[in-house]
């Protein structure tokens, strides 16, 4: 009953439209305050209010992408996202300082795409398909 | 005189001693700005288009994803609906040969719950879709493996999990082990990791979903 006032609590706080898309993506309607976007247009909120949310579920992602996965969250966002730095990137200037300059950017998983990685590789294949070859019958 | 040489010895001391403790204290959390920072860093994707859309140009797979006339619009659709109804329901053949398949018993627990996307443990070989291979393979377990993916209706996938499975890992130059379950049954996805951990079996089982998703076998039925 409780989680249900609290439902319908959220619903009027983010409203239809946030609603649906909230919906189709987390599976749940969520408020909070808006802690920050990433390069890559996810965001990120946070509601501290143990009556809004469960302790462990006060910090959420909001992908910008519809088939989305965790490797999308950058790195410095996900030490926030899974409570190793209290406050989110933009304001943590550790954080900010410890990003140095020739750290590559971040790509998430390209599993299944043609940016996968590959090692390079100049060995002949050990295993090979089997083709079989029927000896003829006398 | 000798008080004179205690006190420069404990003066050499705390000379020598000061640095090391900076130096440990500025390893230890460094909260000055790294030198030469450049001003914009090239950023690979945006928010407008994401890295995966950008990788996917002018593939094989986007020409599959993007119908050209009318049938294969209705197929890439059929398609779609094929592909959700599968990876809202991957029924996994437990094959757990050693400790990896605790770490597959966390994720059917409460805290990874695989249930809540559908993927429910199948005894039975007959009406499973993924078979998860937790563990060591072993020589004497091959035939079984084999026979129990040979039992598996078509549509199938295989998961390897663990280094054991992927390619012998640890028992790697044991006389009695199979260097990766790849050598018995086609493996869709390698989840490394000794044992992975229950999560990283999950993402195991999302990138399977993701990769059932590409499946457009419906327009390559029709382009052929």
């Amino acid at each position: 009953m409780v989680s249900f006032i609290r439902y319908v609590r959220n619903v009027r706080r983010i409203g239809i439209k946030q609603w649906w898309h909230q919906m189709q993506n987390i599976g749940d309607a969520k408020a909070g305050a808006l802690a920050g976007i990433d390069q890559f247009g996810n965001k990120y909120y946070e509601n501290l209010n143990p009556d809004d949310e469960i302790p462990g579920r006060h910090r959420w992602v909001d992908f910008a992408q519809h088939y989305n996965n965790a490797t999308q969250v950058p790195a410095e966002w996900h030490s926030w996202l899974q409570h190793i730095r209290l406050l989110p990137p933009p304001e943590d200037k550790v954080m900010q300082n410890l990003s140095p300059h020739w750290k590559a950017p971040w790509v998430e998983n390209l599993t299944g795409t043609r940016g996968a990685y590959r090692p390079y590789n100049t060995v002949a294949p050990k295993i090979n398909a089997w083709e079989p070859k029927v000896t003829a019958r006398v | 005189m000798i008080l004179k040489n205690i006190t420069v010895q404990n003066a050499c001391r705390r000379a020598a001693l000061t640095p090391a403790n900076g130096i440990c204290a500025s390893r230890f959390l460094h909260i000055s700005k790294p030198v030469q920072s450049p001003e914009t860093s090239p950023a690979t994707s945006t928010s407008q288009e994401p890295v995966t859309s950008i990788a996917m140009r002018g593939s094989n797979q986007f020409s599959l994803e993007h119908p050209r006339n009318r049938a294969e619009y209705v197929l890439s659709t059929l398609d779609k609906i094929v592909n959700w109804a599968r990876q809202g329901s991957m029924w996994p053949m437990t094959f757990g040969l050693a400790c990896c398949a605790v770490e597959m018993m966390h994720m059917a627990a409460a805290r990874y719950d695989q249930d809540r996307l559908g993927i429910v443990f199948r005894a039975s070989p007959r009406q499973s879709d993924v078979m998860i291979v937790a563990g060591t393979l072993t020589n004497k377990m091959a035939p079984a493996l084999r026979k129990v993916y040979d039992q598996m209706p078509e549509p199938r996938w295989v998961v390897s999990m663990g280094s054991c499975a992927n390619g012998g890992g640890y028992y790697h130059y044991s006389y009695s082990v199979v260097r990766g379950c790849d050598r018995i049954v086609p493996v869709d996805i390698y989840v490394p990791g000794c044992p992975p951990t229950a999560e990283a079996l999950l993402y195991g089982m999302l990138q399977l979903q993701r990769k059932m998703r590409r499946s457009r076998k419906g327009v390559l039925w029709y382009r052929k």
